[in-house]
């Protein structure tokens, strides 16, 4: 026998071509906490993926109690003691807890469902596991970090040996996430192996026993964490400190305020959020996946009801009403998601017409003057040097980065003053990359005032001014990126809070 | 807190009964205004007649709208399967249960075609099985050689129009087979599948379900009850016209949603789709009484289709 639950050799994994995860490993111990870290990037998810067979490995091994395992199937995966908790749940929400629980493994008496039965099973697995919710409650009448629950003694029910669950605490409050660092204890306590996925340096080390760092698909290290430190692990995280000189921007006019928010709620999901940005200035928003920096952008724009606060452009002479997004368009405010597929263009309509989008009015009062369109969307698509043949090229079939330019072109149409930029390089390779850092900071420059979310620190310190750090709804930190501002600073706010 | 929550289903339970019961006191005021009687016998008769096979036509599209899909065919599989019983009747040795046999066989192998397209071809059910209704209509006019075959063997009508214990036989049907489907949904395996599937497709996948399995045969058990309303209509008219049964799979849909059953799938009950129906038969039973032309009929039927999406609808977003 081996000391380890799950053992995962020499993983490696490539998606067109491109490898994902390097001969990556990982080593589970029976009844412990395993923290999973690294980077947006890194290679966690696709590891987790092949472990709960949802990916198919290219090379290496899993072992799983000292035996070579070859699941075909994500049921197969789960029926030897493998269940992954995922971040969006797998429940069916019209049904009862208990049904979900026996979902296709119901108990029968006979050719029939026992459901007093599978009420009364599904209730002591509950109870095993200390969670209070009663076996025929819907699932839609339960909280998110209920139906976690319900999940986590479904996997129980199952015989789980190791239960992953990924970012776990991402949408439930702090109460709740005590209960579930309690009833995390308790499988624990039964020898069951968490493996545990999150950026939050609280948690984990308040929860974890052992800590495995992941970057760039490679596995970096397993630490103890109760010898570990925060430094330690972030340093393994993001590998050497790297610094950036930026350039003074002398361009920001600080006695003109672009956009000031003060005391923005919205919903449980942002907190007294205020702050100014500048003429010319370039601002970062830094923060894990569902601190609130998308939410703030959609506040803003009018996209979402702000609950609370206010919000004005144009030195504090021009208000934008809750839930109006022709305020914020008239007003010259506008952002670029994060989803370009979804919200950024109209993915089967060619340049031209998603260019000319939000400023048709430009082209001619009712009818619009196509020659005119035309000569523009040249012009631009010239500028901003998206690689195409025509401008009446489907908006689809271009590139990641080309595609963003397109949005890009499209918002600059509109001539507007404020660009919230939401991770504007998602998906888009290195050399598109620094076009679009080009086209940003020539934008404050020449007056704009920009708003930059992004997970990438690196892109955050190269681009902006100020980064202001969310976390949990709050913006809990404001850093002048001054020329000494590190990788590692940034960071570890945005992992601590 | 958990005994209001059975309080507060228990009177949504009832919302549909309180429906009904309204809707006729509504129309017995209405009719005691013009000197009409509502409650009669006939009239009783006459609601469940007519919801009788839109009824039964109901369990199918039930089924299908529990597992996330939907199936606009259905009325045309009931012209379909009419029309193939009326044909093996004329020329295949006038057997009737021969025809009745090679009705449901034509009618199913639509309902098959629905599941494989939908389950295994990944195709929008909503195309797939308008693609089918153009099909089935065109099988059907291929069938008869483009017109109505009459003159059936009187025998044929007994399918419909004979009693039991002084109770009209097609309304025993209906009980029966919405009694055997309330106890396959809520007994077997195969209704927790069914909800699983509409609830959250991935989880049933994940807990080992044969989801595509599971598609296809919600179709196949559809084309089933269309191919029963077939059989039963070409028997009560004694004729079988490409006409037949059209728009049907409008008021089966629309009877499955004012029962409750949420057209994003996974949600509510059949036996309700039953008092559906109900409704809408009693609003045309009502509506025919006071003499209200058939096209203002219409007007309401389809007012009432879309109050009762709307309503699972603003649940919906009220739910998210």
């Amino acid at each position: 026998m081996t000391e380890y639950t799950l053992e995962m050799r020499d993983i490696c994994k490539s998606f067109f071509g491109v490898p994902v995860l390097r001969n990556a490993h990982l080593e589970i111990k029976p009844g412990e906490v395993h923290v999973v870290m690294g980077e947006n990037g890194a290679g966690k998810s696709t590891l987790i993926k092949i472990l709960s067979a949802d990916y198919r490995k290219d090379s290496g091994t899993v072992i799983l109690d000292g035996k070579e395992m070859n699941f075909r199937s994500t049921q197969e995966a789960i029926e030897n003691g493998i269940s992954v908790i995922y971040q969006e749940l797998h429940l069916n929400p019209h049904v009862p807890v208990y049904e979900n629980m026996f979902l296709n493994r119901e108990e029968m008496r006979g050719p029939l469902l026992d459901k007093a039965k599978m009420i009364k099973k599904a209730g002591e697995y509950l109870e095993a596991a200390g969670i209070v919710i009663a076996p025929r409650t819907l699932v839609s009448d339960l909280s998110i970090a209920q139906r976690q629950m319900v999940e986590i003694a479904k996997a129980f029910s199952l015989n789980a040996r190791v239960m992953v669950l990924d970012e776990p605490t991402a949408a439930i409050t702090d109460k709740d996430t005590e209960r579930l660092f309690m009833l995390i204890r308790e499988l624990k306590a039964q020898g069951v192996s968490i493996v545990y996925i999150s950026h939050r340096m609280q948690e984990i080390f308040e929860i974890g026993d052992r800590c495995t760092v992941m970057r760039n698909g490679e596995t970096i290290g397993t630490v103890e964490i109760k010898n570990s430190s925060v430094d330690e692990l972030t340093s393994m995280m993001i590998g050497k400190s790297v610094q950036f000189k930026k350039e003074s921007n002398s361009y920001i006019k600080l006695e003109e305020a672009s956009l000031k928010v003060e005391g923005l709620y919205y919903k449980d999901f942002l907190k007294d959020i205020s702050f100014t940005l500048h003429k010319g200035e370039i601002l970062g928003f830094a923060g894990l996946v569902g601190s609130g920096r998308t939410e703030t952008a959609k506040c803003i724009i009018g996209d979402y009801a702000r609950s609370k606060g206010r919000i004005t452009v144009k030195n504090d002479t021009v208000e934008l009403r809750p839930k109006k997004i022709k305020d914020s368009l008239s007003n010259g405010v506008v952002y670029l998601s994060e989803d370009r597929k979804d919200e950024g263009l109209v993915v089967e309509h060619s340049i031209a017409e998603n260019v000319v989008l939000p400023s048709l009015k430009r082209f001619g009062k009712n009818l619009v003057s196509t020659k005119m369109i035309n000569r523009y969307v040249q012009d631009s698509v010239k500028k901003l040097n998206v690689r195409t043949n025509s401008i009446f090229q489907e908006a689809q079939t271009l590139s990641g980065g080309n595609q963003q330019k397109v949005v890009i072109a499209k918002w600059l149409s509109t001539e507007a003053d404020v660009y919230i930029f939401d991770e504007p390089t998602r998906g888009i390779d290195v050399g598109a990359r620094s076009e679009i850092y080009d086209i940003i900071m020539d934008l404050a420059k020449y007056g704009a005032s920009i708003i930059v979310i992004s997970s990438d620190i690196v892109e955050l310190l190269k681009l902006s001014d100020r980064i202001l750090i969310m976390y949990d709804g709050r913006i809990v930190t404001s850093l002048e990126n001054d020329g000494s501002l590190t990788q590692q600073d940034v960071t570890r706010c945005v992992v601590n809070g | 807190m958990a005994i209001d929550r059975i309080k507060k289903l228990k009177l949504q339970n009832y919302t549909l009964y309180i429906g009904i019961a309204m809707l006729a006191i509504i129309f017995e005021i209405l009719c005691a205004f013009n000197g009409l009687k509502f409650f009669t016998a006939s009239n009783i008769y006459n609601i469940i007649s007519q919801s009788a096979m839109i009824g039964i036509l109901g369990i199918g599209l039930s089924l299908i709208i529990l597992a996330g899909g939907i199936d606009l065919s259905a009325g045309s599989q009931v012209a379909l399967v009419g029309m193939m019983v009326a044909y093996a009747l004329k020329n295949w040795g006038g057997s009737i249960f021969v025809a009745c046999l090679a009705g449901m066989v034509i009618g199913m192998c639509a309902g098959l075609f629905n599941g494989l397209g939908v389950a295994y071809g990944r195709i929008p059910p909503f195309i797939m099985t308008l693609g089918m209704a153009s099909v089935t209509k065109g099988v059907t006019l291929l069938i008869g050689g483009g017109k109505s075959i009459g003159a059936l063997p009187r025998e044929l009508g007994l399918i419909s129009n004979s009693t039991v214990f002084g109770i009209p036989i097609f309304i025993l049907y209906l009980l029966v087979l919405y009694i055997i489907i309330i106890f396959v949904m809520s007994k077997f395996r195969y209704g927790r599948k069914v909800y699983a599937v509409g609830g959250n497709r991935k989880a049933a996948k994940l807990a080992g379900i044969n989801v595509k399995m599971t598609e296809l045969s919600v179709y196949v058990l559809s084309s089933l009850f269309a191919s029963i309303v077939g059989i039963m209509m070409v028997a009560r008219l004694q004729f079988a016209a490409a006409t037949a049964g059209a728009g049907y799979e409008q008021y089966a849909i629309a009877s499955a949603v004012i029962g409750g059953i949420s057209l994003s799938g996974g949600k509510g009950s059949v036996q309700r789709t039953l008092l559906g129906s109900l409704i809408l038969s009693v609003l045309k039973v009502g509506l025919t009484i006071l003499n209200v032309s058939t096209y203002w009929q219409e007007i309401a039927t389809g007012l009432i289709i879309i109050v009762a999406v709307y309503v699972d609808c603003a649940k919906m977003r009220k739910a998210e």
